[in-house]
């Protein structure tokens, strides 16, 4: 994925490092600017002092692809937009992440038309999916903080993966941020 | 421009610690929504456990964005899941298409769609995000019985409109 | 400047009449109905009993409007669908009269009073007329306050057509149809007043070929289907136009389907060929294609185990067109009789260019060769212009049914008869064996013979039934003749000499969808495309010239028919066959065909599901059914019946598809890539020019009756539903077929020592069935039997034909 290919070409196997570099990595999730509909108008407010991602090492909407992990495609993408969209992605450096907001970016919602992009995923490899029309900024948190528990447990390096795979390692299930996040009783 | 300007700002900042914080605590408080908030659906069930759903497609044909799938099915003696002739056999809602307009629960005939005010849906694989009736389904109260089972609350499905009411005020008494 | 206003007097012709609508001057044909003339109008009268192929009830009231007749106003509003139009006539409909208005609001809140609100869960609701027009003419409230009448519901009239009698607006729609146009009056109006209900008799189902025609013109949703009972509604449905796949009449057909499966089958309206009707085998016979054992996939036999196994298609077409390539010369193709002309044409142009052979025959079923110079004299190239039609069958004076049982072999044909023979004008005679209930429900005659016998009837018909031939000598007058002529020699010769003395056109009536087209583009050992003769060398360079080959490239020699192809293939003659959808038991001698089948050392079967041919098939590519693919049917009629692929993107390809590529790895090029580029190609063959076949003469002979004891002629035909392939996976369609018995006459019952039995065991040397008898009009000596009904399959258990002698037994009591 990144730098960690060549890091480890010899198989070493650093379970610990591999700990170490997912929660670097979630906890610095960088998003770059793609606002495109309604749904834009959620996510800056999840930027905002209200929700403040920063709370989670976001920081602030990255408005150059080069200094983003993550891309939040908030609203529906036309078939116009889709290589502009793309290019946006191709230009983020590894690892990078998508979050597919909003039922328009995930499945072209109710514009199944010919002007929409059908699900944002016919375009780029999307991550997760969130459903809403548009989906509160709560959905949105909820929507980041599930990519980061997928983020804290990506193998480090393919072949690690590929270790991982064989041992038949299947990525925990999701469940509500609400319910994982939960302040413990007592 | 006087001898405290520059570390003016300094003093705002030092009094926004002493106010309330207005950031949202979610994850670690959920987010209470108002009540009448758009969320998941659910399909409910009459007091004895059988489903409202009469697979009447309704809420399919009411759907702007196409996500609903419905496909009836017909109750007999032997297997029935609904009071009356026709019950949902299939049932599925696409998240993915959904956008919460909420014209399906308007067109619903028989109430048994509703909306809940469950907002975490966000998944990394589409398929889940497709509900099927299991996910879909109210969860048994005390007193209701999963289907497939016998009309328990009346003779025909007629008892169960009519008197519809009165028996889940009913049920809910004998609950407790 | 004032202009005088012009005088718009309006013209009436001869036997018309001029009335006021709704203020309007129309002029209408005498004899109209008011309904009609209004609807013409633009004016639409709402109403539930009226339908324009039934006779007019005045069930439903619901079409009242205030009439005025030479200035007298009538003293109530009338119904208009009964109402003929007269001169001088003022009618005022609801758009003006508040009278009219009133009187349909009424009436519109009595049907409501009784009638269940439903909807949610009714078949009906979305495109039904009572909520249409309840939406449209009805009051907002109902004063009726009291319980609704209740009935138990739905009570199945029979396996396919449900009745909810609470739902019923009694319009008699279907009582009306099942007495006027199908002529199976089982269900009825019964009790009184109040009471009246639809019902049929106590252990008496509502059996008819037409029952789902009921369903269809059901303004509620009193007649509901058990195959299509709560599976979908109208607004999610995608209707396509299509045309029936079953048999030769090529009905218009609407499909109904959502997300890739077809939901239901309706009839289209086509006034030239089905009216608006369709019989139950095209409305409910659509699931064979999501059958569990259809082919989805290229299948190789594996040389090692001898199993087949999935292949992908490079790897089935290079095994294919190896073997074939290897057989050319020496291999036969079998078409079958189910497909579109431009599959069709694709097989014939295959045969003829890469496998350079006449080895061709559609024909999976008793043949002869008289047929086969029946066909190429008479019947190919015949047009709706030119031929008998379901229109010119209407206005018949005579028509005379030859081994042909219409209701049986092709319904529409059935009901265009009875449509004649009901008005009166059209006199129906049948040669056949026994007065069955298509005879009845065409008021005919009923000449019987013994089977084989037909064409010494036919010859003697102007010594024996003078009456016959006079009526075929008036103009107009139509010959039918079906399939099973095929199996009596000498009978299409019979019908040509016939036609010949009479001047009454012949029009063959093939069972199966695909037959009439396989005629025209060649699919038979002695025909080109375009009814060109293989012998004739003119007509092999025009056809050398279209396809763009070297002058002399196309065989010369007539090939063999199917029992040749099967004979051949049996005998190590032919090396290789190529087998489109035919059952070997369908064919006169089904163990010589599965012997051929075994002993070919290439077979290629081209199916849609896994058959008996699959079973020796060295590679089996699949094909689509009717509904994946477009296409064009030539119904008898020799019309164009064209539909588009309804249900697109599924994957499957059409026969002359798959057989264009076939080809291309044989080094040969077909241009039928798609169904478009086959019928092009087609079209630019054109007809022919040159000589046309001769035709048959071949001496009909006096049937014997079997003397040894025991024994008796078969006589068999099949049944519209049956065991067919088509028909499977649809347990409510099969409930209507008719009950499974062998019949035979009172007297033959007797000499044959049965009728103190319950069933009979009919045997050959091949093997028995023992079946259920009924006493019918048959001559003596004569026993009928179901071609392929339940156990019952002649071809599979006796090896016998229609004809043939049978030993007949007692068969104990079951």
């Amino acid at each position: 994925m990144g730098i960690e290919e060549k890091l480890l070409p010899n198989g070493v196997m650093l379970a610990g490092l591999e700990k170490l570099v997912n929660w670097a990595r979630k906890n610095s999730v960088w998003p770059a600017t793609f606002g495109l509909a309604c749904c834009a108008i959620e996510m800056m407010t999840v930027g905002g002092a209200r929700y403040d991602y920063a709370r989670f090492g976001m920081e602030r909407f990255s408005a150059s692809p080069r200094q983003a992990d993550l891309m939040i495609v908030a609203g529906r993408v036309t078939n116009k937009m889709a290589p502009v969209l793309r290019q946006i992605y191709d230009q983020m450096p590894e690892p990078k992440w998508v979050i597919a907001m909003g039922v328009c970016a995930s499945s072209g919602g109710m514009f199944n038309n010919y002007a929409v992009v059908q699900g944002v995923d016919h375009i780029v490899p999307v991550d997760i999916y969130l459903p809403g029309c548009p989906p509160r900024p709560e959905m949105l948190l909820d929507a980041i903080l599930k990519l980061h528990q997928r983020i804290s447990e990506e193998p480090l390096g393919a072949r690690r993966a590929a270790k991982l795979a064989e041992q038949g390692f299947q990525p925990a299930e999701l469940i509500p941020s609400s319910e994982r996040y939960a302040k413990k009783k007592g | 421009m006087g001898f405290l300007d520059p570390v003016k700002g300094f003093g705002v900042t030092f009094g926004m610690m002493f106010k309330k914080v207005a950031t949202e605590k979610y994850p670690e408080v959920k987010k209470v929504t108002a009540p009448r908030y758009h969320g998941r659906h659910q399909l409910n069930r009459h007091p004895d456990g059988l489903e409202k759903c009469v697979g009447c497609e309704l809420c399919a044909w009411a759907c702007p964005a196409d996500a609903i799938f419905v496909e009836g099915g017909n109750n007999t003696d032997e297997e029935r899941y609904s009071p009356g002739e026709r019950y949902g056999a299939d049932y599925q809602i696409n998240y993915l298409r959904c956008i919460g307009c909420g014209l399906c629960i308007e067109a619903c005939p028989t109430r048994s769609l509703t909306m809940t005010n469950e907002y975490e849906l966000a998944n990394d694989n589409r398929q889940v995000l497709i509900f099927t009736k299991e996910d879909l389904l109210a969860p048994l109260l005390p007193g209701m019985e999963a289907p497939p089972h016998p009309m328990r609350l009346g003779e025909t499905e007629q008892d169960y409109y009519v008197n519809g009411p009165e028996l889940a005020k009913r049920a809910q008494e004998e609950a407790k | 400047m004032t202009v005088a206003p012009e005088k718009n007097e309006l013209v009436v012709p001869e036997g018309h009449v001029k009335l006021v609508i709704d203020g309007i001057e129309v002029v209408a044909p005498k004899g109209e109905l008011l309904i009609r003339t209004a609807e013409r109008m633009g004016i639409t009268i709402p109403r539930f009993c009226d339908h324009p192929l039934l006779d007019p009830a005045g069930a439903c009231r619901q079409c009242l409007v205030e009439v005025e007749m030479g200035g007298r106003p009538m003293p109530k509003p009338q119904a208009s669908c009964t109402i003929t139009v007269a001169d001088g006539m003022v009618v005022k409909t609801q758009v003006t009269s508040p009278v009219a208005d009133k009187a349909q609001q009424g009436v519109m809140e009595l049907l409501l009073i009784n009638h269940p609100l439903d909807c949610p869960i009714c078949d009906k609701g979305g495109e039904c007329p009572l909520q249409n027009q309840a939406l449209a003419h009805g009051r907002t409230d109902s004063r009726f306050v009291d319980r609704k009448r209740t009935f138990a519901k739905p009570i199945p009239i029979s396996t396919q057509v449900l009745l909810d009698r609470e739902r019923c607006v009694l319009c008699q729609r279907c009582t009306r149809f099942s007495a006027q146009i199908a002529g199976d009056p089982f269900i009825e109006l019964l009790e009184r007043g109040a009471q009246q209900q639809i019902g049929i008799a106590e252990e008496k189902p509502f059996q008819s070929y037409f029952s789902g025609n009921t369903i269809q013109i059901c303004p509620v949703g009193a007649l509901t289907s058990a195959a299509y009972r709560f599976r979908s509604r109208p607004f999610d449905l995608v209707s396509t136009p299509g045309v029936c796949e079953h048999c030769s009449s090529g009905c218009a057909e609407r499909t109904d389907w959502r997300r890739g499966k077809v939901m239901r089958k309706l009839a289209a309206n086509d006034p030239e060929v089905n009216e608006e009707w369709i019989c139950d085998k095209g409305r409910f016979a659509f699931r064979y294609t999501g059958a569990a054992d259809r082919v989805l996939r290229p299948m190789v036999r594996d040389k090692a185990t001898g199993e087949l196994k999935q292949a992908s298609w490079t790897e089935a077409l290079q095994v294919a067109a190896e073997a074939l390539t290897k057989a050319r010369g020496s291999a036969g193709v079998l078409t079958g009789g189910r497909l579109t002309l431009e599959d069709a044409y694709a097989y014939s142009k295959f045969a003829r260019v890469a496998l350079g052979t006449n080895d061709i025959d559609f024909r999976a079923r008793p043949h002869s060769r008289e047929e086969q110079e029946f066909l190429a004299s008479t019947v190919v190239g015949t047009t709706p212009e030119t031929g008998v039609t379901f229109t010119g069958i209407e206005a018949a004076p005579t028509v005379l049914c030859v081994a042909f049982e219409p209701e049986e072999e092709a319904p529409i044909v059935f009901l265009r008869l009875r449509k004649a023979a009901r008005k009166g004008r059209t006199k129906v005679f049948h040669i056949g064996q026994w007065t069955s209930p298509a005879v009845e429900k065409t008021f005919g005659t009923l000449l019987a013979t013994p089977p084989g016998g037909e064409a010494a009837a036919v010859d003697a018909l102007s010594s024996h039934a003078p009456d016959v031939t006079e009526g075929l000598g008036k103009p107009g007058s139509v010959i039918l003749v079906g399939e099973r002529a095929a199996q009596v020699p000498g009978l299409f010769s019979a019908l040509l000499r016939l036609s010949e003395q009479t001047g009454a056109r012949i029009a063959w009536i093939p069972r199966r969808a695909g037959e009439r087209g396989a005629v025209e583009v060649g699919a038979l050992p002695t025909l080109l495309p375009g009814g060109r003769l293989v012998a004739d060398a003119a007509a092999r360079a025009e056809v050398e010239q279209a396809w763009g080959l070297e002058p002399g490239s196309l065989p010369d020699v007539p090939g063999r028919d199917t029992n040749g192809i099967i004979e051949a293939a049996a005998n190590g003659e032919l090396r290789a066959l190529v087998v489109g959808g035919v059952d070997p038991y369908d064919l006169p001698d089904p163990q010589l065909a599965l012997k051929a089948l075994r002993t070919a050392d290439f077979v290629l079967s081209l199916e849609l599901r896994h058959s008996a041919v699959t079973e020796f098939a060295d590679v089996v590519l699949p094909i689509a059914p009717s509904v994946e693919k477009a296409g064009t049917f030539l119904n008898w009629e020799g019309r164009r019946r064209e539909f588009g692929t309804t249900l697109d993107g599924t994957g499957a390809l059409p026969d002359c598809r798959v057989l264009d590529t076939l080809a291309v790895e044989m080094d040969a090029d077909l241009f039928t890539q798609t169904p478009t580029a086959a019928a092009g190609d087609l079209a630019r063959l054109g007809t022919t020019s040159t000589a046309r076949a001769a035709a048959p003469t071949v001496e009909s002979r006096q049937q014997s009756l079997p003397q040894s004891d025991g024994q008796a002629l078969l006589a068999t035909w099949r049944q519209l539903l049956d065991n067919g392939s088509l028909q499977e996976e649809e347990p409510h369609l099969a409930g209507t077929a008719r009950r499974v018995v062998a019949r035979l006459s009172e007297h033959t019952a007797e000499v044959l020592g049965v009728d103190k039995a319950e069933t009979v065991r009919v045997s050959t040397d091949r093997g028995s069935v023992t079946v259920p008898f009924e006493y019918a009009d048959l001559p003596d000596g004569v026993v009928w039997l179901p071609g392929n009904s339940g156990d019952v399959r002649v071809r599979r258990e006796l090896g016998a034909l229609h004809g043939s002698p049978v030993n007949v037994h007692p068969g104990g009591t079951e």
